[in-house]
């Protein structure tokens, strides 16, 4: 995909986190008022969908950032901060997705999320909302001018800058090793998990239940969230070896239906429903190798970026 | 040996997996090994989870159903792996970083084992907690498996000769 058409992507999906979250909260809010079970577990479900969408907004925003810089008109530094207040918003869109994916998991198992998860996702929900929101603005200005204050330069206080980030992981010559080293871990546990709920599907160890191994979910989402962030850390490091390297492209959209796969182990009835000894029914087996078979695809993908694909 | 060395990694084998351009050779491999790694050090990782008490729910003598599947991963990437040493044999033979993730990887192997003896064929096993010594074995396998990960990467970035197309 060329540097212009992810420039046009991301302007389609950046209105997920921004406008889409708006309407999650809401529906959050109006939700945990009512105190109405099913408004809060649709609400939690838009906030996973929604920070699993933020990673390519992001990405592709780095790509829209390489199309347009140029252009007459175009302030770097307006992209530079809109950039840095975008991975601030992003960090906490993503953390705001792992709780959410908590309190969906605890839905499952005890038909209620724990307040202290709730509250957790309304707090980090509410500042995710302001942070997109300020992104938002400051990433309008780049090319509505019009809305810009006149004569005000972006603040140059930023709490996290990408170019320190890159910096530093570009100058700490154990950094980049050690990046990829739990980015490896990550894989592992993500493998590990989706692999041992799959091979029960398939009749293998039958003798335990749906239930126990739903168990074990949450260290395959402390793998994906392992690789999430080490994965961005890489990201921002040299963004141009990433941008336009197609490989990389595949395995995104590979993780992203991967990702929207884990909703089905995490909250669906029919998995949910076996039990020890049961045979499982054959979407169950469908859906699970099918996950197998992204995640292979992802290590697939991941491994071959330096070889497929122009940019190393 | 040297010589020997030099003559595996000069066989048509080596150089066809080393120099080739297509997908299949060195990329290839490499994947596969990332897979099996991905295979074994999971699901070793999360049966030693097991065992130090994650999930209880989950049964722990059914886990032992899973060991078939973590052999396949071993046995991949020993057959992958011959093959990468292969291409660089004269390189690794001297490369301590090498004999380190070896190490790592033999002990984890012994741990497997001692494991599959002392946790899974214990009589009491559904019947009481894990006994301690089961749990530093699992705990001490989980090391294990970081640290065979840790070398296998830190092979393209120290020691001697570093295979510049390896990922940066």
């Amino acid at each position: 995909m060329s540097l212009s058409l992810l420039a046009h992507i991301h302007l389609l999906l950046n209105h997920f986190p921004t406008v889409g979250f708006s309407v999650g909260l809401g529906l959050f809010l109006v939700a945990l008022y009512a105190k109405s079970d099913p408004l809060t577990r649709v609400g939690l479900g838009i906030f996973l969908v929604i920070a699993l969408i933020s990673i390519p907004v992001f990405m592709t925003g780095k790509a829209a950032q390489r199309a347009i810089k140029d252009l007459p008109g175009v302030s770097g530094v307006l992209t530079e901060t809109h950039e840095d207040a975008a991975l601030l918003a992003l960090a906490f869109m993503e953390v705001t997705g792992a709780m959410a994916w908590l309190g969906l998991w605890q839905f499952r198992r005890t038909s209620r999320a724990t307040n202290g998860n709730l509250i957790a996702v309304l707090v980090l929900s509410l500042i995710t909302f302001g942070l997109m929101a300020r992104a938002a603005n400051i990433g309008g200005e780049i090319r509505h001018p019009e809305i810009a204050v006149q004569g005000a330069d972006p603040v140059d206080a930023e709490w996290i800058r990408v170019a320190s980030i890159a910096g530093f992981i570009n100058e700490t010559n154990w950094a980049w090793p050690t990046l990829e080293t739990l980015h490896f871990m990550g894989l592992s546990m993500i493998l590990g998990v989706a692999l041992i709920v799959n091979l029960r599907m398939l009749g293998v160890a039958k003798n335990i239940s749906f239930a126990a191994l739903h168990r074990l979910l949450p260290w395959g989402i402390l793998g994906f969230g392992l690789n999430v962030f080490t994965g961005f850390l890489f990201f921002v490091t040299i963004p141009d070896q990433y941008t336009t390297n197609r490989a990389l492209h595949i395995k995104i959209i590979l993780m992203m239906i991967a990702g929207l796969n884990i909703l089905y182990f995490t909250i669906f009835e029919e998995p949910w429903k076996l039990g020890a000894g049961d045979d499982a029914p054959m979407r169950a087996k469908v859906v699970t190798t099918v996950s197998v078979v992204l995640w292979i695809g992802v290590i697939y993908f991941g491994r071959m970026m330096p070889f497929i694909g122009n940019s190393f | 040996m040297m010589g020997f060395l030099a003559a595996i990694e000069q066989s048509g084998f080596s150089v066809w997996v080393r120099e080739s351009n297509s997908l299949l050779a060195y990329p290839g491999v490499l994947f596969l090994h990332t897979l099996g790694m991905g295979v074994v050090a999971g699901i070793s990782a999360l049966i030693s989870l097991r065992i130090l008490g994650c999930a209880r729910e989950v049964p722990l003598a059914d886990l032992q159903k899973l060991y078939p599947y973590m052999w396949a991963g071993f046995y991949l990437n020993t057959v992958t792996g011959i093959m990468l040493f292969a291409i660089d044999a004269t390189t690794k033979i001297i490369d301590p970083v090498f004999y380190v993730k070896l190490a790592f990887i033999a002990a984890a192997l012994v741990l497997m084992y001692r494991i599959n003896g002392q946790v899974f064929s214990d009589p009491l096993l559904e019947k009481r907690p894990v006994q301690m010594n089961g749990k530093i074995l699992a705990f001490a396998s989980i090391v294990c498996w970081m640290g065979a990960i840790t070398a296998g990467r830190l092979l393209a970035y120290v020691g001697p000769g570093v295979i510049s197309s390896s990922g940066n």
